[in-house]
């Protein structure tokens, strides 16, 4: 394979799912898996509040572009078909309705395990990658805490 | 020695700043900083058994020893996407 096709960003700027794909497509990828997560309003999960005005995220920033860079590594591992990877997190105040992350994967065709990969690269980043949200709604503002603790050394 | 801490998250709202200089002993660990950490910072106190912590940008076991210059996150678990 001539080089990694490979997008790692934290960004403030609104993201741009087109351009994106275009980065990870080139002549041999005839598909790609996108996954993109977007601010709710409304939620009824037990645990989290009703009503969300706005999400504010932040990130450490150099740490979290290296974390997704193990995230792609650990992806080519486990699907080395995968030809392209993007991953991007935007941060910030987000409000409803609107893209605050996307994880896609591009290969020759559907069969190469590009939906697994994107799953695998959303869950990792949720885990691994040093972004947090603060959540404000009617009720205030509260920080959303993760419940991974990663192995030094493994994660 | 003198380390970089940068605090994110519920713990930078602790410690009231996103960054401090902090001097330590020569060859402390990860532990020793927490530890001092919370008779220096004592509004920190509550946060930092849960805390994760990276030493130069790669997660770090309390056992880590420290060097001179080096760069240390105290942050809680992560929860983007």
């Amino acid at each position: 394979m001539a080089g990694l096709l490979n997008h790692f960003a934290v960004t403030e700027e609104q993201l741009d799912l087109n351009a994106l794909l275009a980065g990870i497509t080139r002549d041999s990828t005839g598909a790609a898996a996108i996954f993109t997560g977007m601010v709710r309003g409304r939620s009824s999960r037990p645990g989290f509040p009703a009503e969300t005005n706005y999400l504010e995220y932040e990130a450490y920033v150099p740490m979290a572009e290296e974390k997704m860079r193990q995230v792609a590594g650990e992806i080519r591992e486990r699907w080395p078909d995968v030809e392209g990877i993007a991953i991007v997190q935007r941060i910030g105040v987000l409000y409803p309705r609107t893209p605050t992350v996307l994880i896609a994967c591009t290969a020759a065709h559907r069969d190469t395990g590009v939906f697994e990969a994107a799953r695998y690269g959303i869950d990792r980043l949720k885990q691994i990658v040093p972004i947090w949200k603060k959540e404000v709604g009617p009720g205030g503002a509260e920080w959303i805490q993760g419940d991974h603790r990663p192995s030094p050394g493994v994660d | 020695m003198k380390i970089k801490l940068l605090f994110f998250a519920t713990l930078r709202d602790a410690a009231g700043g996103r960054a401090l200089d902090f001097e330590l002993k020569p060859e402390a660990t990860v532990g020793d900083l927490l530890e001092r950490l919370g008779e220096t910072h004592p509004r920190l106190a509550p946060h930092l058994e849960s805390s994760l912590v990276s030493v130069n940008k790669e997660y770090a076991p309390a056992e880590t020893v420290l060097s001179e210059g080096d760069e240390v996150a105290l942050f809680p678990p992560v929860s983007g996407g």
